[in-house]
């Protein structure tokens, strides 16, 4: 296993593109992602289907391939790793599917589900051990008594008890990066939360990374409260920095749209928001993705001539602290002028 | 709008609906009552299982076969002022009534159109099966609703459904779906699975619409913020049975039930801070053999020994506001601070 010399980041994706081919059609779905993890941080990606988070989560836990790029773990190229280095580093990056009921094979226990990684990777002595393990790790995501748990197979379990299963399955091979995509959004409400924060003490009594995929703003910014959310947008960074800031004060007009657009579980507050008023409803497609800015044919801030031209890079704005890429907000335009703000709708 | 001075247009009346199943009859609805006015919009909310789709399935009479309406009353009235009782329509009438004067638009968009046949021509089959015959009368009052749902009329009418993005389907199914001018509108999670700023589109279209049309509408979703800025009235579903049903503003600001309080109090909000939350333990009660007394009462953290016991009647507390709860003061003073003090 490399050292980590500190200030390495635990993962780092640099300049990383990645397309996918549909007949003749090469379909970009990321260009130019830069983003670092440093160990145990949270960050959040989010944006609408299609926009490239589960490519870049997929990316990260080396999954897929980028078609150009690299991805550093701890500092080194993950390409060059051969041997043990190489199975410890797919050790360490794992992933949680989005659903409970397709991720887990059906004709196996969960204590078959569990013991295969644990085999595999040789990471317990005999059969005490390896039952020993098993227990430690039911417990540990809260699937008490294990006793009861061990032999059942997926479908005697709910929904949340599945999660927490492929939890389990993840934490097998003590990990230093888990990416959970979408991992909650399948399970209901009233349970969600519990696994969120069985989550957070995982992270904290273990020490691992999670990037956290959703589409849902307001559970990311529950959830990376204390980290770092980005924002996708048609396979491209469009701001990243930490939660409270890009909640409170988003830079790029992408986040503001997806702020103003998200209903809230508070009446008033959801029927006197101010909307943003988009200048074009339909996302565009991945194979004709808009030439500079690719949210430009939506923007209201649009400015013609500087939008359209090149392709704005992720910066530092005055006014903000996290990154954003928009040109006429880190060239100082303001979007205040533009604003177009519809009408509050009347209260009941 | 003052919705309660409205007269009413569907009034359900002490209805339950099972299923048949190996185990046993399961009783996914049982003893629902509500009355939805002219121009009101109402909130099912509720976990997946607790019943709110089969209950509007009940509605136009659309369950699947092992399910049955075993007792109560769905009493519609016409624009004339005629009452029915939808369940003693003959299944002639009942085609009439679907879509005529209830209409209902269904979860998944794609799966609700015809792929094969252009839209115009789905269009053109619903307003001959009710008796429209006049086609350019139809196309006429179709392009107009299409433009309402801010689509481009002329392109969608022509096209085919893969032609057409998620988005724009689930308004070309709002605007087909109002296309007979019904009374009332049944939106089964008309947003979910859509994009945020898609999602938005959708609210918004379905706003002029209904402000446009003055329909009534039942709303189902699992998404506490959307019933916050849609419904007048919320009603809360747990294990087939309303448990609390109010006024939007009552609902969410002042609940009484516990498992209403238990459902905020587990949705993160964009607009508050760091916040703190809380799940609600536990999992749903087996509908075949539910608990008895209260079907909250094992994941309530107020239950008494009196919940585990005697089911709570259905009781109007405060004018327009009815709950099922013994503790329902209790769970009043906690709800003064949700965000603080997670109770459950």
């Amino acid at each position: 296993m490399p050292d980590n010399p500190s200030g390495q980041p635990l993962i780092e994706l640099k300049g990383v593109y990645r397309s996918f081919r549909q007949g003749r059609l090469r379909i970009p779905v990321l260009q130019d992602i830069n983003l670092a993890v440093g160990e145990n941080e949270i960050v959040c990606l989010v944006g609408e289907s299609g926009c490239g988070k589960t490519t870049t989560g997929r990316i990260m836990v080396n999954l897929l391939e980028p078609s150009a790029g690299e991805v550093l773990f701890r500092g080194h190229p993950h390409s060059v790793l051969r041997g043990k280095e190489r199975a410890e580093y797919r050790r360490a990056l794992q992933i949680i599917h989005q659903d409970p009921f397709a991720s887990l094979n059906p004709a196996h226990t969960v204590g078959q589900i569990l013991s295969y990684p644990l085999k595999r990777h040789r990471m317990t002595k005999g059969r005490g051990g390896l039952r020993r393990r098993i227990w430690e790790l039911l417990t540990l995501v809260d699937l008490t008594p294990p006793g009861d748990i061990v032999n059942k197979y997926p479908h005697q379990l709910s929904g949340g008890q599945r999660q927490r299963v492929s939890i389990a399955r993840a934490l097998t091979v003590e990990p230093k990066l888990i990416v959970a995509d979408e991992a909650v959004s399948m399970v209901d409400v009233s349970i969600r939360v519990s696994l969120l924060k069985m989550l957070h003490s995982l992270r904290d009594r273990l020490g691992v990374a999670i990037v956290f995929i959703t589409h849902d703003l307001a559970l990311a910014k529950y959830f990376a409260w204390e980290g770092r959310i980005a924002v996708m947008y048609l396979g491209r960074l469009v701001e990243i920095g930490p939660t409270p800031e890009v909640i409170a004060n988003p830079g790029h007009p992408y986040t503001r749209a997806l702020i103003s657009a998200i209903p809230e579980a508070d009446p008033e507050v959801t029927r006197n928001k101010e909307r943003m008023i988009l200048r074009s409803e339909d996302i565009p497609s991945l194979t004709q993705v808009p030439p500079g800015c690719a949210f430009h044919p939506r923007c209201p801030f649009f400015v013609p001539g500087l939008c359209d031209a090149a392709v704005p890079p992720l910066e530092h704005a005055s006014g903000f602290v996290q990154d954003v890429a928009c040109f006429p907000l880190v060239q100082g335009l303001g979007l205040r002028e533009h604003v177009a703000v519809k009408e509050p709708a009347v209260g009941p | 709008m003052s919705v309660p001075e409205q007269p009413i247009v569907l009034s359900l009346q002490d209805v339950s609906i099972s299923y048949l199943a190996h185990r046993g009859r399961v009783q996914a609805v049982s003893q629902v009552s509500f009355d939805l006015h002219q121009r009101e919009t109402l909130a099912l909310i509720g976990e997946s299982g607790c019943g709110k789709s089969t209950l509007n399935l009940g509605i136009i009479r659309l369950l699947p076969q092992t399910g049955r309406v075993d007792r109560g009353k769905i009493l519609y009235t016409t624009r004339e002022g005629q009452v029915m009782d939808v369940l003693g329509l003959s299944e002639r009438e009942m085609r009439q009534f679907r879509w005529a004067e209830c209409a209902m638009i269904f979860q998944a968009a794609l799966n609700s159109l015809n792929p094969v046949i252009r839209v115009r021509d789905m269009v053109y089959d619903t307003a001959q099966a009710h008796g429209r015959r006049d086609r350019a009368g139809v196309r006429n009052r179709m392009l107009d609703l299409f433009r309402k749902v801010r689509l481009d009329p002329e392109r969608v009418f022509n096209a085919y459904p893969h032609e057409l993005s998620g988005g724009m389907r689930q308004r070309v199914l709002l605007a087909l779906g109002v296309l007979l001018n019904p009374q009332v509108v049944i939106l089964d999670e008309p947003t979910t699975a859509v994009d945020i700023l898609t999602q938005r589109t959708i609210l918004e279209v379905l706003k002029d619409l209904r402000e446009a049309m003055g329909f009534s509408s039942i709303f189902i979703s699992h998404d506490l913020s959307i019933a916050a800025e849609m419904a007048d009235t919320v009603a809360t579903m747990y294990a087939g049975e309303i448990v609390e049903i109010g006024p939007v503003n009552e609902l969410f600001y002042r609940p009484r039930h516990a498992y209403t309080l238990g459902l905020l109090q587990a949705v993160p909000k964009l607009s508050a801070g760091a916040q703190e939350l809380s799940s609600i333990p536990g999992s749903p009660p087996d509908l075949i053999e539910p608990p008895p007394g209260c079907k909250f009462h094992p994941r309530c953290p107020l239950a008494t020994e009196r919940c585990r016991r005697e089911p709570p009647p259905l009781v109007e507390e405060v004018p327009g506001h009815r709950v099922a709860c013994f503790e329902s003061a209790q769970v009043l003073a906690h709800s003064g601070e949700p965000a603080e003090e997670p109770v459950i």
